[in-house]
């Protein structure tokens, strides 16, 4: 039952993209330990999305409720929060502009991944995911590497053209944020903020399917080279 | 016309009459499509239909596997004759079936070769059979059907056998089953829950360390083998029941020479349209038979048979044909004197000419709908006060809550709001104004706000109004509820309604015009409330509705489902719909004036490709779905 809400709520949100926004926006400090913050925000699709609502069904398969999605996520939320260096995790959730915002802290990106790990593998049931076995995050003292998980989304493979245009409208934003400056970084497409605290990139969820390496990159902290 | 007039001396000079695989009809069928092989072929050829790739796999369903390769042109039918399928009901039983000629009954049984002969006991017709079905053949006329006694009655007759018989209580085992049953549909669902465990507890062969105990899901055979169990008794009743009705209806068919054509003057009459298929559905017989009606068989006896009375005549007739361009349903609504009255009454209204101030000429599909709901009232009124009063003492409370509302309510204020008169449109699908979120980024520290902003969705714009007299009424809800919700505002010569349509997009009501609209056109509401004017339905568009009776509708079909947006449907339905975009045309519904004896009511598409004919054109159409659907 858990499985085949989850399957409508990817199905729902592939059916989405086109309209979709995702902010991921990750605070380090020079302790190791930071802040997450997860943001979905659909509400320039809310006449869709209330549309596939409304229907009993979607590819064959039921459409849950507002209730039912809801609950669905409070279960995923509890868990997390449950675990090993999880902490003041806050979620909101504002159903009338179907925007979604996650954030909590953690005391090292280790346990960052783990605990995502751990709460995917949970909830999909599944011994173990390919995808899941890659790092996403590493710190050393030279640099901070990091990427996304390399998801595997054959459907968008299968869209027609004028789906694929309306695809590449989606964002998907990528922020990591340090104590330090930032000295340089290795993926060209990177914007650093003035405060040269901030690195961003930005791509289109199409593009990003259809190469998930788009928002790897390497940073290059001030201090760490000075060291150096 | 010359090819009507063509039609029509090929279908005498092969002569109606010599069809008569009809005359097969058992007089119990409350349904028949019945298919006029003659004309059908004259559009559609048999080499051309068993070409389709619908028809080879129907062709392989039809004779079930065995005799691959074969074609329903080898099947030894006789075309020259009507095919008739058919579904009927008695008090005691079920038939179904189909009649057809037979031109060949050795090329026949080589396709229905599961069907071996068995005894006849009428002159000149012989008898094959199949497990529960029968093929009988009087000359060239086949019936294959299908009897099927009412389980009510086999249940009944068994129990009273079963009892007689110093038998207990039957169904001991019949709950524990289901007690297991719900056993294991919970284990099924744990199942989901924890797959890997559960499968783990079963016992395997490798696995005989892990037993797992036996449950008794089926009822204990008898000791004795002579002795039949329930279910064994109930089987056999079944079949003592089946032979009886099978005999009954082969009685009435090939003694008594019974048949619906003799004993439904509507199906005979329809017999004689020249048309590729006609419908008959006896809905009064339909009512009368039903089983849901079982328990008022027993508590309000005399409410039933005054009910039945009022469906009475109550037959839908109609005819199909296919013309070069265009494919036309005809069909016939009759009904007996009461119901009739009703109908008559409901529909005696004057066409209110405003609605079609409404309707923009550019619409993708509309329809009006013209009755007098105050009349009809008083009508019904009358015909069902004097049923409730025979009922007698158990509706004796539901015939005093009538005559009091009756009474007390205030019916000109009721019927005033409410006329029963009304009108929709489909206007297509239109940007709607929308809010969304956006995030705008601090260059300094790439922190982010949310921002509300103004935002575009396609969404489909519908508008539907009602006839009223008195307006002032639901002005005066209006005025009050805005007080009570906030979305509620009064705009002037309209109403809005703040986030009405899927949580996004604003409703709007509209009171002019003695017309009750409402509508998700923002265009109508702020900039046509008085109508279109000049933008709306042309006087001809408008005077065929005007004309039809009770109802009208019209769809521009390519415009129609070329304007559905794709997001709405998933891929299977966005195929469909694309093969129905490739062969649209218009739909028109029109409706004749409605007599106390019934209502015509005629449907048209007309289609606008290059098909050599309608017949061509809906079997390419069949086959398109069906290929996609595969």
């Amino acid at each position: 039952m858990k499985l085949r809400i989850i399957f409508v709520i990817a199905t729902l949100l592939v059916s989405l993209t086109s309209c979709i926004e995702i902010i991921d926006d990750l605070s380090l400090r020079s302790d190791g330990s930071g802040t997450f913050k997860y943001t979905v925000n659909l509400s320039s699709s809310k006449v869709k999305i209330n549309s596939y609502l409304a229907l009993d069904s979607l590819d064959g398969k039921r459409v849950p409720s507002i209730e039912e999605i809801s609950s669905r996520i409070s279960a995923v939320i509890e868990s997390l929060e449950k675990r090993e260096g999880i902490s003041n995790l806050s979620f909101d959730a504002n159903y009338d502009d179907f925007i979604l915002k996650l954030s909590f802290d953690f005391k090292s990106v280790k346990q960052l991944q783990q605990a995502i790990k751990d709460v995917v593998l949970e909830e999909s049931r599944e011994k173990a995911i390919k995808e899941l076995d890659e790092t996403w995050i590493t710190a050393d003292d030279a640099a901070f590497e990091r990427s996304i998980p390399k998801i595997n989304l054959d459907r968008v493979n299968q869209l027609k053209a004028d789906e694929i245009a309306e695809l590449k409208e989606g964002k998907y934003t990528s922020i990591t944020r340090f104590e330090s400056e930032i000295e340089k970084c290795a993926n060209e497409s990177s914007a650093i903020s003035k405060s040269k605290k901030a690195v961003m990139l930005r791509t289109d969820v199409y593009s990003l399917s259809q190469n998930t390496t788009l928002l790897d990159n390497t940073i290059y902290l001030q201090s760490n080279e000075a060291e150096k | 016309m010359k090819r009507t007039l063509a039609i029509i001396a090929i279908a005498f000079s092969s002569g109606i009459y010599s069809q008569q695989s009809e005359m097969l009809v058992p007089k119990d069928a409350v349904s028949v499509f019945s298919i006029n092989n003659i004309n059908l072929l004259q559009k559609i050829s048999l080499d051309e239909l068993v070409k389709y790739e619908f028809m080879e796999e129907l062709q392989q369903e039809l004779f079930d596997g065995s005799t691959n390769g074969r074609t329903l042109k080898d099947s030894g039918v006789d075309f020259d004759q009507r095919m008739n399928v058919f579904q009927g009901k008695s008090d005691d039983f079920t038939v179904s079936g189909v009649t057809f000629g037979v031109e060949n009954r050795e090329l026949l049984f080589d396709v229905f070769d599961d069907y071996q002969p068995s005894e006849s006991s009428y002159t000149d017709v012989d008898f094959y059979s199949s497990y529960f079905n029968r093929i009988a053949i009087q000359g060239t006329s086949a019936i294959l059907f299908r009897v099927t006694p009412n389980m009510r009655l086999v249940d009944e007759m068994t129990d009273s056998i079963w009892y007689a018989r110093g038998n207990s209580y039957p169904w001991y085992y019949e709950d524990h089953y289901y007690d297991e049953m719900e056993e294991a549909t919970e284990e099924v669902y744990e199942e989901e829950e924890e797959p890997l465990e559960y499968f783990e507890e079963l016992e395997t062969e490798e696995n005989t360390s892990n037993p797992v105990e036996e449950t008794e899901e089926y009822p204990v055979a008898e000791a004795d083998p002579t002795v039949k169990t329930y279910y064994e008794l109930r089987d056999s009743v079944e079949a003592e029941l089946q032979a009886k009705y099978i005999k009954m209806v082969s009685d009435e068919l090939f003694i008594d020479h019974e048949s619906l054509v003799t004993e439904d003057t509507y199906f005979k009459n329809q017999l004689t349209h020249i048309s590729e298929g006609i419908f008959y559905l006896d809905n009064s017989r339909n009512f009368e038979k039903t089983s849901a009606f079982w328990t008022m068989t027993s508590m309000y006896s005399g409410l039933l048979r005054d009910m039945e009375a009022l469906y009475e005549g109550n037959v839908i007739v109609g005819d199909l044909y296919l013309e070069d361009d265009q494919v036309d349903m005809k069909l016939t609504m009759n009904y007996g004197s009461k119901l009739g009255s009703i109908y008559q009454e409901l529909t005696d209204t004057k066409f209110d000419k405003d609605v079609l101030k409404y309707i923009h000429k550019d619409n993708s599909g509309f329809f009006t709908y013209n009755v007098n709901m105050r009349k009809a009232y008083e009508q019904a009124y009358d015909v069902v006060v004097p049923m409730l009063t025979d009922a007698g003492k158990p509706l004796a409370g539901n015939l005093l809550m009538i005559e009091l509302m009756d009474e007390l309510l205030n019916k000109d204020a009721i019927f005033g709001v409410y006329q029963g008169s009304m009108f929709g449109t489909f206007n297509g699908i239109q940007k709607v104004k929308t809010k969304k979120i956006v995030f705008d980024y601090n260059e300094e520290t790439f922190d982010y706000i949310e921002r509300e902003e103004e935002a575009e969705e396609d969404m489909p714009i519908f508008t539907l109004g009602f006839t009223t007299e008195r307006s002032d009424i639901p002005e005066k809800i209006l005025k009050r509820s805005s007080v009570l919700i906030d979305e509620l505002h009064n705009e002037g010569t309209y109403w809005k309604i703040d986030n009405a349509v899927l949580n996004s997009a604003p409703m709007y009501l509209i009171l002019q015009n003695g017309l009750f609209i409402i509508t998700n056109d923002e265009d109508l509401a702020m900039n046509h409330t008085e109508g279109y004017g000049s933008e709306a339905i042309s006087r001809k568009e408008g005077k065929k509705a005007k004309k039809s009776g009770v109802m009208y509708a019209y769809s521009d079909m390519s415009k129609a489902i070329e304007q559905l947006p794709r997001g709405m449907f998933n891929d299977q339905e966005n195929e469909i719909i694309d093969v129905i975009r490739g062969k649209s045309g218009s739909v028109q519904v029109t409706s004749s004036t409605t007599t106390s004896a019934k209502t015509d009511v005629q449907i048209t598409y007309t289609f606008d490709g290059k098909a050599e004919n309608s017949g061509k054109y809906i079997l390419d159409l069949i086959n398109s779905l069906y290929v996609i659907s595969k």
